[in-house]
């Protein structure tokens, strides 16, 4: 039984991967391969079957599955090698891995470099310690999405979506559209979760009522689904007493966050971010070990979908890089903090050796004029507004960074002007 | 008659808030957009507000049960109830090409519904699994 | 609806039910299990804290003092022969305060008494030595090296799986209305089921939360149950190694307290809260109870990060009004078995009592069944491989084998097809059935990738349409129908 030899891995088909893949050949690796665990290729986004992708990439509004069609030509083009139905497993800590395949049983894979690109996965209702029972019809929205768009069948027929993710509103209409019954989404913050479009196109088209702070605090039924309590929460986050209302249903949806899928990232023993729950990287898209990149929701859980495929670009180059021993680890280490009103960012520190692209995530909205920086003096953007559920960026040039001489940490900061 | 109308741009991501005023059912102003795109989107929504229609049709023979497809461009708002109604009853053989047409004009719209992916049929997928 | 014809009739399919299952299935009798559950285990054998009790917390002389330390050393040497989960990583009972060193004192002797080997109490800091996020409150500990964690779940099935290889039939989603009894009621006869007449000259009330209900049926009132509900926390794998034993705070009147644990699976285990209810079914967790669940577990453990919680549950404990296990074969009717109020330390005692039971069975109800040994009994039985578990090699002639094990279901806990499609086999007809078997859905994302797999495998070896599939049996089904049938709908 042989070893499958590569010179760089990407693992995961998305949108991260593929775009990892064609970077990968783009910069020169030979043999360049991506390992999917399903049978097709495309990830998340062949269930996303709504438009909205690719505005930024391609300069038009795409589905999920015509978005991912147009990289998945590319990196075809490009020579890129796809195995699919090929599920990583486990991985060892000098970057080695093992899939599982059907035909061909379990492989052991070799790689000089490799790309994490596993993306994401939900919440769970189990993670909110949410009271009650354990019924059937309680799905998170992604869930959902798969069973409709690409099963064909319907989680329920009245629907209460918990939690204001973009998938979830997204999930809002599409149940809507397929004869279902949307009594309402509630979210406990006092903002949304999602894209402010996405309330506009999803719920307000359709007069779905949109709450906030106000949340699901028991689940009722025995074994179907049969309705929710719903109440509203306090400054703490705390139900108010006296607020709470009945709510039959059969389905629960939860769009309550995604959060990094890094099991084989911690059998390499990449190092972890515990905010971002991704690897830690610089700006090249290096984690904590040299031979290991990662790029996408992997990462850092994006708004944009081109924003993922351009990253996984970026970490496909720079990994075809050091397959071929010619990427200069960097001499130096320039830590990358946030300010006071940044929850996430990504990267976590700088190797100095090209621009960076730093994205974060606001802790409070600013609701009026506002600015990101990146002191000292780095970088200053105005923005119209800042929110959490909208991610921003902020942009280094080398040559600044160079011109500041000896400074080991820089901070990213988003306030009020 | 005049009217002040808020729109949230879907024209994009940032989903800018804007302010439109109408007079006598013409748009005289618009405001808090960021592009010219965002006029242009409030203007038409205004006048004859449009969506995209994204859904799926049934296949059959195919590596999945339904294939998804898509207003080729955005289609009058009021229509999308009747339109998703004509899109259910349709069921199509696989393999389906993307931009495959669906329905042509559907329901007198002058918009076609076409395929947003290709699906293979059933048996070249399991084929493939099995070693192909 | 039919009427089948048994010796012996066991009421319910807990770790009481299962485990005199499988002692019973060393004889040539026919016994038939009646569970109204769709999968086993149900109840208390389902939630629990999946301890197996070294067995110091009972006072001397009390039939859960017998059974207990007992029980404790046949799971040691059953978990080989009827391949389930046991992790021999004893148990600390902890001191927060002067006042409480008396009581570990008392366990001590308490234990000694009982029969439980190599117990000690050390100080917080020789713990700590140990176990370095033990709670700096913690002054001292009673540490019993023969206290172990169970995966429950396979325990039942194992106990039960053996019993039906061995000829027991089982029977689920059997609901007993009714206990037959002669004319002149001095004999049982059998029992009345949704699913029809099952007669037996024997009946064993194993009934777990409802076995003083089975036994009123018969005429039998020495005993009441009070349901008494625990919650639940359980944490994800990545902080499952912050404790490597079972941690109990001083026990009170309401119980043992709430523990920290890691699961037989490596997750971390909190709870459970004791709280009375009337309901005997319902095992909805409070917003009280899980607060004093995290309150409980911080004590013992102040860094356990809450945000790493992946589900809660509540199950019932089955507490007699007695105090003790009600364990008797009633003189009238003759032929009516009760093993019952089988609460903490139930689970470790269960096979113990089986024992017990069955011995007195076969003199005491020798009239009634011929206990002839079965020359063929079996006593050993293989788990569904646990691939998450296996050597490279092992995966490989697995996957050489069946490719189905090498086609990933739930990546979470690393369950494969070939594992789920096995579970089918051996009687899982739910989505919770599959979770038992296999631990796909178990995981951190809690069925969210492999749901949809599950339910079309289910489907699949079921030959069932996917709308029928169930989460848990009865009315839980987890799609309710196909897109686009809404606008075939007359009217539309």
């Amino acid at each position: 039984m042989s070893d499958i030899i590569v010179d760089v891995a990407v693992i995961g088909a998305g949108p991260a991967g593929i775009a990892a893949g064609v970077g990968a050949k783009e910069a020169g690796a030979e043999k360049v391969a991506i390992f999917e665990r399903d049978w097709d290729l495309g990830g998340i986004l062949q269930q996303c079957i709504h438009p909205g992708f690719g505005l930024h990439a391609f300069g038009e509004e795409l589905t999920g599955p015509e978005y991912v069609h147009r990289w998945i030509s590319k990196a075809r083009e490009a020579g890129v090698e796809f195995w699919t139905n090929s599920m990583v497993f486990h991985m060892e800590e000098n970057g080695s891995f093992w899939i599982m395949n059907p035909s061909l049983g379990i492989k052991k894979v070799v790689a000089k470099s490799l790309v994490l690109a596993m993306g994401c996965r939900e919440r769970p209702l189990g993670a909110l310690g949410i009271p009650g029972t354990r019924p059937a019809g309680i799905y998170t929205a992604g869930t959902a999405q798969r069973l409709v768009n690409m099963e064909g069948y319907m989680p329920g027929n009245r629907v209460v979506i918990l939690g204001s993710g973009d998938v979830g509103l997204i999930m809002a209409r599409r149940m809507i559209w397929e004869g279902a019954e949307v009594l309402g989404v509630y979210e406990i913050m006092p903002w949304p979760g999602g894209l402010r479009r996405n309330i506009a196109q999803c719920l307000d088209d359709y007069g779905i009522p949109f709450y906030l702070e106000e949340t699901v605090i028991e689940v009722h039924g025995k074994d179907r689904l049969e309705g929710v309590t719903v109440a509203k929460v306090d400054k703490n986050r705390n139900p108010i007493v006296g607020t709470e209302k009945f709510l039959g249903c059969d389905t629960l949806l939860l769009a309550v966050g995604l959060i990094p899928e890094n099991e084989l990232s911690r059998m390499a023993n990449v190092e972890i971010n515990p905010v971002t729950q991704g690897p830690i990287v610089n700006e090249l898209l290096q984690t904590t070990k040299p031979n290991i990149f990662a790029a996408g929701n992997v990462v850092i859980v994006y708004d944009l979908v081109d924003w993922v495929s351009m990253e996984g670009e970026r970490a496909g180059r720079n990994a075809a890089l050091f397959a071929a021993g010619k990427f200069k680890p960097g001499e130096k280490k320039i830590k990358v903090s946030g300010g006071d009103n940044v929850r996430l960012y990504s990267p976590q520190w700088l190797s100095g050796q090209s621009d960076a692209t730093i994205y974060m995530r606001v802790t409070q909205p600013i609701e009026k004029s506002c600015k990101v920086v990146v002191e000292p003096g780095l970088y200053e953007k105005r923005l119209r507004y800042a929110r959490p559920g909208e991610m921003n960026e902020a942009h280094v040039k080398l040559q600044d960074l160079q011109a500041l001489g000896d400074v080991d940490e820089i901070v990213v900061d988003i306030k009020e002007v | 008659m005049s009217e002040e109308r808020r729109i949230i741009c879907t024209a994009c991501p940032v989903g800018c808030f804007m302010i439109a005023k109408e007079e006598n059912g013409h748009v005289v102003s618009i405001s808090g957009n960021s592009c010219p795109r965002g006029e242009e989107y409030a203007k038409i929504e205004m006048t004859d507000p449009r969506r995209v229609f994204a859904s799926t049709v049934r296949v059959e023979g195919g590596a999945l049960p339904v294939c998804p497809v898509r207003s080729k461009e955005p289609v009058p708002k009021d229509k999308i109830f009747e339109i998703t109604k004509a899109v259910a009853h349709v069921t199509v053989k696989a393999p389906v090409e993307i931009r495959q047409v669906i329905i042509k004009n559907v329901c007198d719209t002058g918009v076609d519904i076409v395929a947003s992916r290709s699906l293979p049929t059933k048996q070249s997928v399991e084929l493939v699994s099995q070693g192909g | 609806m039919s009427t089948q014809y048994y010796d012996i009739i066991i009421i319910g399919g807990g770790i009481v039910g299962s485990t005199i299952a499988r002692e019973l299935s060393r004889y040539d009798v026919r016994v038939a299990v009646l569970d109204k559950a769709a999968e086993l285990p149900s109840g208390a054998s389902r939630a629990n804290s999946g301890m197996v009790h070294a067995g110091y917390d009972d006072k001397p002389g009390t039939v859960k003092a017998h059974f207990c330390p007992k029980g404790n050393e046949m799971y040691r040497n059953l978990y080989e022969e009827l391949d389930f989960t046991l992790n021999k990583v004893g148990s600390y009972v902890c001191a927060l305060a002067e006042n409480e060193i008396p009581h570990l004192n008392l366990l001590l002797e308490q234990g000694r008494k009982n029969g439980v080997p190599s117990l000690e109490i050390i100080s917080g800091d020789e713990l700590r030595s140990r176990e370095p996020n033990a709670s700096k409150d913690i002054i001292a500990a009673l540490w019993a090296p023969t206290g172990c964690i169970i995966n429950n779940f396979e325990a039942v099935l194992a106990f039960m799986d053996n019993a039906q290889q061995n000829g027991v039939e089982l029977f689920l989603e059997t609901e007993v209305s009714d206990v037959l009894l002669s004319q002149d009621k001095r004999q049982v006869v059998g029992v009345n089921t949704n699913k029809g007449l099952f007669l037996s000259p024997i009946v064993i009330n194993a009934a777990g939360v409802h076995s003083d209900e089975i036994a009123k049926k018969v005429g039998d009132e020495s005993f009441v149950i009070h349901p008494r509900r625990g919650d639940y926390f359980i944490t994800d794998k990545y902080v499952g190694n912050l404790v490597k034993s079972f941690f109990f705070p001083c026990p009170s009147e309401a119980g043992k307290g709430i523990t920290v644990a890691p699961t037989a699976d490596h997750n971390l285990l909190m709870g459970p809260t004791s709280i009375f209810q009337l309901d005997r079914d319902k095992t909805a967790t409070t917003r009280d109870g899980l607060e004093q669940v995290i309150e409980g577990a911080r004590r013992l453990i102040p860094s356990i990060p809450m945000n790493m919680a992946i589900t809660t549950f509540a199950g019932l404990r089955a507490d007699p009004d007695t105090g003790d296990f009600v364990i008797n074969i009633l003189k009238r009717p003759h032929g009516f078995v009760n093993v019952a109020g089988i609460k903490s330390p139930g689970f470790t005692s269960a096979p113990a009592i089986a024992q017990h039971i069955v011995e007195r069975m076969k003199d005491e109800l020798k009239d009634l069944v011929d206990f002839k040994p079965d020359k063929n009994f079996v006593p050993e039985r293989k788990h569904i491989p646990r691939f998450a578990y296996l050597s490279m090699e092992e995966r490989s002639a697995l996957a050489k084998k069946d490719p189905r094990y090498a086609q990933i279901v739930c990546r979470c806990e690393s369950v494969t097809e070939g594992q789920v499609v096995e579970a089918i086999r051996r009687g899982a007809k739910t989505v919770a059935a599959v979770k038992i078997w296999t631990r796909a859905g178990a995981g951190r994302c809690q069925g969210g990738f492999c749901g949809p797999r599950v339910i079309e495998i289910l489907s699949r070896e079921l030959n069932i349409p996917m709308e029928e599939v169930t989460r848990h049996g009865g009315h839980s089904r987890m799609l309710v129908g196909k897109t686009k049938e809404y606008w075939f709908r007359e009217g539309m």
